[in-house]
């Protein structure tokens, strides 16, 4: 479980994130949603540590990281795995190597039993047969699932995905979104992911949290956002009219 | 006022940069690549313009050198010293800066902007020392060996250019470069080697690692990067000749 309490960030006068705070919880697909330049990607880089915090606190299973030293810090992150919005896989490495990499800096694993991660790995990400290829020689979908393969090879407590359907097409944006869930219910970790795809939304959503402008707007479940009557979250969703016509139809429905 | 910012994040990185690593063999086998990659993949454009540098100073100095009672053995000499003291350190060092230093910014540099940076850090991994030391210890170890390299190919340089011209005889310029060799200006060329290839490869990875933005903020990144190394290492240069000669 991560809990965020009252985080603030400002960047050079302008406060971009104001006064968030949420309960992510351990085996369900937290969601971070809203429009481009909300917050979104700084308040999840915020979680992680990769930029620092000026007021509030972050929780990793009541353990403050926004306390800890640098070497607290260091060994919490083996616990994280993380997908960026590129896939940020190392251009020089195979995929077989970008996905053993966490293994040789931080495992006392042998060649066999590493080897016998990465293959469960690749094979988890339905990815066996581009083990030796390098990343410019695949498509960005695989890139997404090596960059996830990549993430859970130390089997982390704590998994982030930032856009991870993003450049995507809505077959391929499908199969990352239950990628991600099935390893979240399988492994039993906690996931956030930062989206402003709806139909991720509506596939994965077990908790979601919509920010805009830097505030926190709304909390709820895929079940509850259709139906919501939050002005700023309803600009947003209903941005798609197949959705309106689902809630309206929901609605006469009730 | 920017100078001062720059320099002490210079020196902040430098010290994240010399650390402890998470993994000696790891390191130890990036090292290895980084010699290969930075170092042995130099050879050639160093013997190719030690040569024709060799070859040049050559035909300068013999066409300085017309008064009849100057022995030609002069020659081999002035070929030898200049290479020895200045043309395979410093100008060498200038243009390594200009090969390896922007290969060092513009591979960091892109890491950074796609996020790779990120992604190390992630893991827990210290990007900083990971990247960067292994390509100083290379750079470091590598230059004093492509320095004595460049002298080499520069006096086989002048053996080719000077007798083909007819500028200088071969045994007048085999003469001249075994005649009054003073083996401290080849230790103090190696310190001058040290410290270029240890800026060279610090000052070009501080620019990567510090770049914001994109492709184009990565390309202005390499060009200050390399700009920035040669009027160090200009400078260092005066520095090391003041204090140790």
């Amino acid at each position: 479980m991560i809990e965020i309490k009252n985080i603030y960030k400002s960047f050079e006068h302008s406060d971009v994130l104001k006064d968030i705070s949420k309960v992510f919880n351990k085996g369900e697909t937290n969601l971070i949603i809203g429009r481009s330049g909300s917050g979104k990607t700084v308040l999840l880089k915020s979680i992680v540590g990769l930029l620092e915090v000026d007021g509030g606190q972050i929780f990793y299973d009541n353990r403050d990281f926004t306390k800890m030293d640098h070497r607290g810090r260091k060994k919490l992150r083996q616990e994280m795995g993380m997908v960026f919005q590129g896939g940020a896989l190392f251009d020089s490495l195979t995929v077989e190597e970008n996905i053993r990499f966490p293994l040789d800096m931080f495992s006392e694993l042998s060649a066999v039993e590493k080897q016998k991660q990465v293959d469960y790995c690749l094979d988890r990400v339905n990815l066996v047969d581009a083990n030796k290829l390098y990343p410019s020689e695949i498509s960005g979908g695989m890139q997404k699932r090596v960059a996830i393969a990549r993430a859970i090879v130390m089997n982390p407590k704590y998994l982030f995905c930032d856009e991870p359907n993003s450049g995507l097409d809505p077959e391929t944006a499908m199969v990352i979104d239950e990628l991600v869930h099935s390893i979240t219910v399988d492994l039993k970790i906690t996931t956030i992911i930062n989206t402003h795809d709806m139909n991720s939304v509506m596939e994965i959503g077990d908790n979601i949290l919509f920010i805009s402008e830097g505030e926190m707007c709304w909390e709820g479940n895929r079940k509850d956002i259709l139906l919501t009557d939050n002005q700023k979250l309803q600009e947003f969703v209903f941005a798609n009219k197949q959705y309106q016509r689902i809630r309206d139809d929901k609605i006469e429905g009730k | 006022m920017d100078i001062f910012y720059q320099t002490g994040r210079y020196f902040a990185l430098l010290l994240k940069v010399f650390s402890r690593p998470e993994r000696h063999r790891v390191y130890a086998l990036q090292t290895f690549n980084e010699i290969d990659n930075l170092g042995v993949k130099s050879v050639g454009i160093v013997a190719i313009i030690s040569v024709f540098m060799g070859g040049i100073m050559t035909l300068q100095v013999a066409y300085n050198m017309t008064n009849p009672l100057l022995p030609n053995t002069l020659i081999g000499l002035g070929n030898r010293d200049s290479l020895i003291l200045e043309f395979s350190s410093t100008i060498m060092g200038l243009i390594m800066a200009g090969k390896i230093g922007s290969n060092i910014t513009s591979e960091i540099g892109s890491m950074k902007v796609t996020e790779q940076i990120d992604s190390l850090e992630i893991m827990g991994v210290n990007s900083a020392s990971y990247l960067i030391l292994p390509k100083i210890i290379a750079v470091v170890m590598i230059f004093p060996l492509l320095y004595i390299l460049s002298v080499f190919f520069g006096i086989v340089g002048g053996l080719i250019v000077g007798p083909a011209v007819g500028a200088v005889t071969v045994t007048d310029y085999l003469n001249g470069i075994q005649y009054a060799f003073t083996p401290y200006y080849v230790t103090f060329s190696l310190i001058k080697c040290l410290v270029f290839g240890f800026l060279i490869a610090s000052v070009s990875a501080f620019f990567g690692y510090t770049v914001e933005g994109g492709a184009f903020d990565v390309g202005t990144a390499s060009t200050r990067a390399v700009v920035n190394t040669n009027i160090l290492i200009l400078v260092w240069d005066l520095i090391l000749t003041q204090l140790l000669l």
